[in-house]
């Protein structure tokens, strides 16, 4: 008779029974198991206080059993700085879309990464605002067809993406920046081991760290999730480059 | 009793903080007192002016006087622009360095004493304002310069208090200039 | 300036802006997040020294909007914490204090008033009485406001704001204008009068031993809104219930009544007075507390007063929530300055002179 052990099992930083709401293929339920994975991992559960944004990234608080406070959207830096900043024991991590990022909340995001706030900002990079529809957001790709970009984004009207990753590596205050994918299963390892740099960068006190991760949007883009994964890893990683852009602990090596 | 008064000058004469010191001696006398000052975007040169309403009994003072029983003007903007606001029976007590001799009121009490001149004889042409409070403190008889020289203790900052004998001296030549002269 | 202010016995001459500054160090003010606009710098000067000095948080915040989130985040911990901004800045931080009166976080905003819309200028005025009791964030909910008019009600309502905030889970507003910013009066500092509010039962500590607790306004279902709005009202409720606050002076035989908040109020007082030396019956209704307002007074008031008039440096704004208490039961009228400082004593007794002959 042979003894069966559990090797993969929900983390306890989910909450128990909870189920994810995100649309099929969505990628944002890998990315909060790979929070919720690290957050067992480094044992921070019971010592983190979590700040969801406003798009899908809010529904975070119904999934990870943490502290959670819900910010005004693009604030949500803001937030966890205050909090940071009055308990500066407390692990803190903002769970973000590129819209509430890089679009309405960029000056705060950027400054918190200015001021080198020991936060960790994980961001969603799908291209669009997935709650509203799949709307035209900073990331939309040049010739990406949104419902506000209807003959696919052009320059003339819209401007250019941003690539946020690399914006955020300039910042002085930041420790680590990285993109990550979620395309295959090596890509989600590695998406996994960022995050987890990100939350020790923290926990040692050494700045911002920051992680973007690209991700579908199936429902907004119109595609299978294969089809999905598949234009992450053909039109995405082209244009925002998966990697490590800051990491001041290299240095030390 | 209430009695208030305005300190005007020009940006850098230092009119806000004569007002201040004048406000602590009333506070140190156990009166109640409003300062405040007037508005402007400017930083340096404009006119300025601040208030100041000493009151006797419990109550609260009103603010924005139509009047005034005592106005320092230390320039002639101020002098001219406050002229009209003195009480009947009030005082203009002017510096008569930068301000022209003239009484086109009738019903006011004049005081032209050449306060910046007097300053300048002492050493220190920003000695001016707080001269002027002796002047000011001997033609109301409403405060004294011991109570001065303690307010001015409280006021300067720990990096100014060097400048605290000088200061004092200065009120003590405003408090003891001879008024028949001023009055003249 | 900065230095000499502590605790004290002694009376000390303050500012407005300073006293409300220290006084907040003193109620135990944990973290302070601002950015710079007159005439309430003074505010973010101080603390920017104190707060550093005291080992607490300090944030030069890269605009009012995130200054006010930052308030949100560290009061979702449990820590007192506040921001101080005027008028056209406030303006920027209404979104956040509609989050946070149904986050129930005990926010304090210190909003020093000056003259709008828009850039406006920098003197003084009431033209945000609307913004504070009314509030330009979304849905229904309300601030608790205090009015000081005077430099030692700067440093009392400073510590009230603290204790009300935590005591109802609320935002709170001190409300003063920029002359009581810019003004000096001796004040005292006493100790932090009221009790400390447990916030255990709620404030985000990391989930140690229990599940996560989720501070959030979003409410997915319509019965959920529903249910959570009559909690908050019923709240809003106790708060006019238990907090109404105000000052009345001469008003059983008077047969007119100013009404007046802030620094006006001090030139209504001295008008009152001069109009009983004339055997004119005039007493005056000083609102406290802006929300809770203290319309159930003035309401009884009506009964017997003739007249109401309202005092304000603005086009007339409480005169609304002045009319509402009356009811239409006598007529209300408004003594105004667009801006500026406050109507003068003169002009005040002039007008009610008028006012009493009609």
């Amino acid at each position: 008779m042979t003894t069966l052990t559990q090797t993969f099992k929900v983390p306890e930083s989910i909450k128990k029974g909870s189920k994810f709401s995100f649309c099929p293929g969505c990628d944002h339920g890998v990315a909060v198991r790979l929070v919720a994975e690290v957050l067992d991992e480094l044992n921070l559960r019971e010592n983190t206080i979590a700040v969801a944004s406003i798009g899908c990234s809010v529904t975070l608080y119904d999934f990870l059993e943490v502290d959670s406070l819900e910010a005004p959207h693009g604030r949500a830096l803001a937030e966890a700085t205050g909090i940071k900043r009055a308990r500066p024991d407390k692990f803190v991590f903002t769970y973000q879309g590129d819209g509430d990022f890089a679009s309405i909340g960029m000056a705060e995001s950027m400054h918190c990464a200015l001021r080198g706030e020991n936060v960790t900002a994980i961001c969603i990079n799908n291209t669009t605002y997935g709650m509203t529809g799949g709307q035209l957001g900073p990331t939309t790709l040049l010739g990406q067809v949104t419902t506000t970009s209807p003959t696919g984004r052009n320059v003339e009207y819209y401007g250019y993406p941003v690539k946020i990753a690399e914006h955020v590596a300039l910042c002085d205050g930041t420790a680590y920046s990285a993109r990550v994918s979620l395309d295959t299963v090596p890509n989600i390892k590695k998406a996994k081991a960022a995050i987890k740099k990100a939350c020790e960068i923290q926990l040692k006190g050494l700045g911002f760290s920051f992680v973007e991760i690209l991700s579908t949007c199936p429902t907004n883009w119109r595609m299978s999730p294969q089809q999905a994964h598949n234009r992450v890893r053909e039109e995405m990683m082209p244009v925002f480059k998966p990697g490590v852009y800051k990491d001041i602990t290299e240095k030390e090596l | 009793m209430e009695k208030n008064f305005i300190i005007a000058g020009f940006g850098g004469q230092g009119v806000l903080l004569a007002g201040e010191v004048l406000a602590n001696a009333f506070m140190l006398d156990n009166k109640n007192v409003t300062w405040y000052p007037s508005y402007g975007a400017e930083m340096r040169g404009g006119t300025v002016n601040c208030e100041i309403v000493m009151n006797d009994s419990e109550d609260v003072s009103s603010v924005n006087k139509a009047e005034t029983d005592f106005i320092v003007a230390l320039n002639q903007a101020s002098f001219d622009r406050f002229l009209p606001k003195v009480k009947k029976g009030g005082w203009m007590i002017a510096n008569s360095s930068l301000v022209t001799e003239a009484k086109t009121r009738s019903d006011i009490n004049y005081m032209f004493v050449p306060m910046t001149k007097l300053a300048d004889d002492l050493g220190n042409t920003k000695m001016t304002n707080i001269l002027s409070l002796g002047v000011l403190a001997k033609a109301s008889g409403l405060t004294d310069p011991k109570l001065l020289e303690n307010a001015l203790d409280q006021v300067l900052p720990p990096h100014r208090k060097n400048l605290l004998p000088l200061n004092c001296k200065a009120l003590k030549i405003g408090y003891e200039y001879d008024l028949s002269l001023a009055r003249a | 300036m900065t230095e000499c202010l502590t605790k004290t016995s002694k009376k000390v001459l303050t500012k407005g802006n300073y006293a409300i500054a220290n006084a907040a160090v003193l109620a135990g003010c944990e973290c302070y997040f601002g950015y710079p606009i007159t005439p309430q710098s003074e505010i973010g000067e101080f603390m920017s020294g104190k707060m550093q000095e005291l080992k607490r948080a300090y944030v030069s915040a890269e605009s009012e909007l995130a200054a006010i989130n930052m308030v949100l985040g560290a009061c979702s911990t449990g820590a007192k914490a506040m921001t101080s901004s005027s008028s056209c800045a406030v303006a920027l931080m209404q979104e956040a204090l509609s989050y946070a009166a149904a986050d129930e976080l005990p926010v304090v905003l210190v909003s020093v008033m000056r003259a709008g819309p828009g850039l406006g200028n920098i003197y003084p005025s009431q033209g945000d009485y609307n913004q504070a009791t009314i509030g330009g964030g979304d849905g229904d909910y309300k601030l608790i406001v205090l009015a000081p008019a005077t430099v030692q009600e700067c440093v009392d309502l400073t510590y009230k704001a603290f204790y009300l905030a935590q005591k109802y889970k609320n935002p709170t507003v001190l409300l003063a204008d920029g002359l009581l910013g810019q003004m000096m009066e001796p004040v005292e500092f006493k100790e932090y009068p009221y009790p400390e509010v447990d916030n255990s039962d709620w404030a985000l500590t990391g989930a140690k031993g229990r599940p996560g607790r989720i501070i959030r306004s979003y409410a997915p279902l319509a019965d959920n809104q529903c249910e959570f709005l009559k909690k908050l009202h019923a709240k809003y409720k106790l708060i006019e219930e238990n907090e109404t606050e105000w000052e009345e002076i001469n008003t059983e035989d008077a047969d007119i009544i100013l009404v007046s908040f802030g620094s006006p109020a001090r030139n209504a007082k001295s008008a009152m007075k001069e109009c009983r030396k004339l055997g004119i019956k005039v007493g005056l209704l000083r609102p406290i507390t802006l929300f809770p307002f203290p319309s159930k007074r003035i309401s009884e008031l009506a009964d017997t007063a003739k007249k109401f008039i309202s005092v304000e440096i603005n086009m007339g704004q409480m005169i609304r929530d002045i009319k509402l208490a009356v009811n239409g039961k006598v007529p209300v009228e408004l003594i105004n300055r667009p801006v500026g400082n406050p109507p003068s004593v003169e002009e005040i007794v002039e007008r009610i002179k008028k006012e009493s002959e009609e």
